[in-house]
């Protein structure tokens, strides 16, 4: 992400010449890296463009450190562990967000009240998983040695736990701890070293990379326990199931196609749904709905009465994008709407319930047309065509975008009865120290102006006819420039882009690695674009895709020591 | 235990609908005054600036001066206050990052931020900040003794990136404040061990459990060092770190103090909940306080490019855009002055409890140093010169109740120099902070 205004595409050249540190032209070894991985911009693909293709002969897999379990990662963890659903990551401090993603494992290590957090929800689980589920999680049968049962338990229930074979060293730290424990009960020594697990570094920290580094090179493949643990934590958020130990503990998953079939098993399970759920999420920036005040003059709703109803609206259109349409035309084209009873009374529609789908293909087009979206890129009081603007170039486009510099009054137009919220935002274009950013963001912008700020669909405002059209400029995307005519016809121009289809293989490709892309990345992002594009977008592909790349199958060697 | 005298209850006055109830600390037994006085430090941020026509003081600079209409709030605690005029966030001049991410950077750090993909204006990103923070460092000196070396709280500070981040422990280890009151109660009181009726503290039946269970942790951190990178290795000692922090801790849990009530869950998004929110984290922050379970604290104040509005004072424009318009512009103006003196009234809600609190022959209000500021000048043009900057507290350091012309022979002193006499009051003797190229010493005007 560096050199971001070589993304800029000459956007915004009226404010660049009031900026400082504005490289002039992006070194050609940070093209890909400062690309989004899609820039517009002619010979900056992925694939290395005028730079010269990049050389894939051999992976050249990118850093591969220890990566905490994300907050989704642990609730889900325990849950498949102890059968413990109390979503413990509730308590623990905040994620850190990187472009958006908040998996990102550079900025997300362990904190002072992160490590108390854990002792926390270690003594809670275990106390319950001991009052509740000791037969399952270390059983021992009558007449067997405490002791005994005690070794048992810390191998098998503490291979789970570490998600591999624990070495030697590791078990004898557990018999230790428990050994100690038990004259105050069989329950009681269970439960301090179920305690010390959670707490081990061994499960908070997914490793790719444990053997003694003594003469490897070059690009490793993973060893399959660590493989397992890649795919199951990418595709399903939680630890391996037993299906896939057990393939990791026999050498199965070796060659390409083991990997896959198992990345196809995955993707069938509900947590592969959930997962996807928590990618769209962090992508989309759904979690600034929350709190988001929404009203009209002519509704009587609380400020933020609508919006966990826009959100079960959206996770349920989403959820039959990606799994049932299953391709990107589907996620920008589907007339469906998900609608509770409120919600389709707002929008005068009739719903069934939230879960049957509406379709009203004349008003609805997919992601962009979806009322949870139109009220998250919206102000509190009206439409909002900057923000709409900004976020089909920044995040679907995976373009750059500049704020707007100092001195610039950034505020939405007073509403005005009179007139039209295009009308009033117009100033933008007329101003020429707005005009050079504002005719491309609002172009795309006042192209949602049908939707307003409550998601409702109109024909007219303050009893004027509304003006969708739209043009959108410089993206570089022969399929998306030029003018277009409201969110329908804006959405087939995405549903048809390459651009936009890029940019989700590399957004849902930085979840995957938890990092933003890098020069290493080159080749497997290639790929994975390469694959998403013959498949026709279809998102099982793209996911497939991602585990069978070199960045996801292999990491660099340990350095000497 | 310190031996402290609570000579009377702690009062907090509680806003209507509140949870917390009032704690009633007990009268401990009192062993006289402690030999070194206890000291406690709080850095306080608010976003997007100042109106400075109603931040500076509308009288000359000096003892006597007749505060602005966003300082009335803290007219009772008038004495308690210094005012700085003309010192400047000059570490906020270079480096990567946009005008925001820069100065919330730098402010309690007096670093520059590392290079990172954090997005912000002028096709520039940027990291963290590349260094501890200034409550830090103080928590380094003074923290170690309580079971919270300090305290990060927030109030809808929901953007979880180097724009809402104010404390770091170190280069690139921010640490993010906790937004939900009852985390903070939990956090503070709730295994908190507290004396039985007869005033004798019980043993804490957990102590010995968690110990071996720590114990073991540590040794299966070493087991795993030996087989990963060296990167991996440094990774897992921090983490060791903080670990035998969370042990050392074990030994500190025991305090004589009432718990107060466990605040009801409300919502860190919420507008509506807002105003609950940072009260009930001042009263927390406040009895914490008051029951020495920590000495440092942070307190942010949402984020700077933030779109929230302050329903209850009727200001209905959003932040960050609001924080654009000119400062003379009548609307902008009446709402971010009416945001700022909402500002104040939560320190002044701070300094009114702890003021309740006697220690020795003074009240803890009067042992409570608190830096507030944000992370540009004026929110309109993004400047990082003459600052806003407000000091309570610190009597026993410098003089208070002055509102301080800080230039010298026109040139304005950078505020690495305050940062250096904060840590210098608060026992810390070192004579920088943060980058060197920007400090001279303890801010001369102070001294």
């Amino acid at each position: 992400m560096k050199a971001l205004t070589a993304r800029s595409l000459g956007l915004c050249a009226l404010w660049a010449v009031a900026c400082t540190n504005t490289p002039a032209t992006m070194p050609p070894d940070m093209a890909h890296a400062g690309s989004g991985g899609s820039a517009g911009t002619a010979g900056m693909s992925g694939s290395g463009g005028s730079g010269g293709a990049p050389v894939c002969t051999s992976p050249s897999p990118g850093v591969a450190p220890l990566r905490l379990l994300t907050h989704v990662q642990y609730d889900n963890t325990v849950a498949d562990l102890l059968g413990d659903t109390t979503r413990p990551s509730q308590q623990f401090p905040a994620e850190n967000d990187v472009v958006g993603f908040s998996n990102n494992v550079a900025a997300n290590q362990a904190n002072p009240r992160l490590v108390e957090a854990y002792q926390t929800a270690a003594e809670s689980l275990a106390a319950t998983a001991v009052a509740t589920r000791l037969g399952t999680i270390a059983p021992c049968a009558a007449g067997t040695d405490n002791a005994t049962c005690g070794s048992t338990f810390i191998q098998t229930f503490g291979a789970k736990v570490f998600r591999r074979a624990l070495t030697d060293g590791e078990a004898g730290i557990f018999n230790t701890l428990f050994n100690a424990t038990l004259p105050q009960g069989y329950p009681k020594a269970v439960e301090l070293t179920l305690r010390a697990m959670l707490q081990s570094p061994q499960f908070l920290y997914r490793v790719d990379a444990v053997h003694a580094p003594t003469t490897e090179t070059g690009a490793i493949a993973l060893g399959p326990s660590e493989l397992a643990s890649r795919l199951s934590y990418f595709l399903t958020n939680t630890t391996p199931d037993d299906t896939l130990l057990a393939a990791a503990a026999s050498n199965q998953l070796a060659t390409t196609a083991q990997v896959e079939a198992q990345a196809r098993r995955l993707l069938e399970t509900p947590r592969a749904r959930q997962m996807a759920q928590d990618f769209l999420g962090q992508w989309l920036g759904l979690a600034r709905l929350d709190g988001a005040a929404r009203q009209a003059n002519d509704e009587n709703f609380g400020a933020t009465e609508l919006v966990p109803d826009w959100k079960a609206s959206l996770t349920s259109f989403l959820d039959d994008a990606i799994w049932n349409g299953g391709t990107v035309n589907g996620l920008y084209t589907s007339p469906k709407l998900f609608l509770s009873s409120k919600l389709a009374t707002l929008y005068g529609l009739s719903a069934t319930d939230a879960s049957t789908p509406v379709s009203v293909p004349t008003q609805r087009s997919g992601l962009l047309t979806q009322p949870a979206l139109m009220a998250l890129l919206a102000h509190a009081d009206q439409s909002a065509p900057v923000l709409r603007g900004v976020f089909v170039l920044q995040q679907l486009l995976c373009l750059d975008v500049q704020p707007p510099p100092p001195n610039v009054a950034a505020v939405p137009p007073e509403v005005d009865q009179t007139a039209t919220t295009r009308e009033r935002f117009a100033q933008h274009t007329k101003d020429p120290n707005c005009a050079g950013c504002h005719v491309v963001l609002d172009g795309i912008g006042f192209g949602f102006e049908r939707f307003d700020q409550l998601g409702r669909y109109r024909q007219t405002e303050n009893n004027l006819p509304v003006d969708d059209s739209g043009e959108v400029l410089d993206t570089g995307d022969t399929t998306l420039d030029g003018t277009f005519s409201g969110a329908l016809e804006l959405s087939q121009k995405l549903a048809n882009s390459p651009l936009a289809r890029d940019c989700i293989a590399t957004q849902w490709y930085r979840y995957a690695m938890g990092r933003v892309e890098d020069t290493t990345d080159q080749c497997s992002l290639s790929d994975v674009k390469s694959r998403f594009t013959s498949s026709n977008g279809s998102f099982r592909e793209l996911l497939v895709g991602i585990t069978l790349s070199d960045a996801f199958r292999y990491r660099p060697a340990l350095e000497n020591p | 235990m310190r031996g402290r005298r609570f000579d009377r209850r702690i009062f907090l006055r509680a806003a209507s609908g509140l949870a917390v109830a009032l704690p009633l600390l007990p009268s401990l037994r009192a062993r006289g005054q402690a030999a070194d006085p206890i000291r406690r430090f709080v850095t306080f941020y608010t976003p997007n600036g100042q109106i400075h026509s109603a931040w500076w003081p509308t009288a000359s600079s000096g003892t006597s001066f007749t505060l602005n209409d966003i300082h009335q709030p803290l007219a009772a605690h008038q004495s308690r206050m210094t005012l700085l005029k003309n010192v400047d966030l000059q570490s906020a001049g270079a480096g990567p990052g946009g005008p925001h991410q820069r100065g919330i950077g730098t402010l309690f750090t007096g670093q520059y931020l590392q290079e990172g993909d954090f997005v912000d204006g002028c096709g520039s990103t940027a990291g963290w900040a590349d260094g501890i923070s200034v409550d830090q460092v103080i928590a380094g000196q003074i923290g170690l003794n309580t079971p919270h070396a300090s305290l990060e709280l927030g109030v809808r500070a929901t953007e979880n990136d180097v724009q809402g981040r104010i404390a770091y422990s170190g280069a690139g280890a921010p640490l993010p404040p906790m937004l939900q009151p009852l985390d903070v109660y939990n956090r503070i009181f709730k295994d908190l061990v507290t004396p039985d009726q007869s005033g004798t503290m019980p043993s804490d039946p957990m102590l010995a459990e968690r110990r071996s269970v720590l114990d073991a942790v540590g040794s299966q951190i070493a087991e795993l060092e030996k087989r990963v990178s060296s990167d991996d290795k440094q990774r897992l000692d921090a983490h060791l770190t903080l670990v035998r922090d969370v042990e050392h801790r074990l030994s500190q849990t025991s305090i004589a103090c009432t718990k107060p009530a466990q605040p009801s869950t409300l919502d860190p998004t919420s507008e509506t909940d807002m105003p609950t929110i940072a009260e009930l984290e001042i009263d927390l922050l406040s009895i914490a306080f008051a029951c020495d379970l920590a000495r440092v604290a942070s307190f942010e104040v949402s984020t700077g490019l933030n779109r929230i509005r302050y329903p209850w004072l009727n200001s209905m424009g959003e932040g960050h855009p609001l924080s654009h318009m000119s400062p003379d512009d009548p609307d902008a103006h009446s709402e971010l002055v009416a945001r700022a003196q909402w500002h104040s009234g939560l320190i002044a809600r701070l300094y009114d409890n702890l003021a309740s609190v006697t220690e020795g022959d003074t009240t803890i209000a009067d042992s409570t140093l608190l830096m507030w500021s944000t992370e540009v000048s004026e929110g309109n043009v993004h400047s990082h010169t003459n600052m806003p900057i407000l000091l309570m507290g610190g009597g026993w350091h410098f003089q208070t109740g002055r509102y301080v012309d800080c230039a010298e022979g026109g040139k304005n002193p950078s505020h690495c120099d305050l940062l250096v006499t904060l840590q210098n009051a608060m026992g810390v003797s070192a004579t920088t902070f943060g980058r060197k190229e920007y400090c001279t010493g303890p801010l001369k005007a102070l001294t």
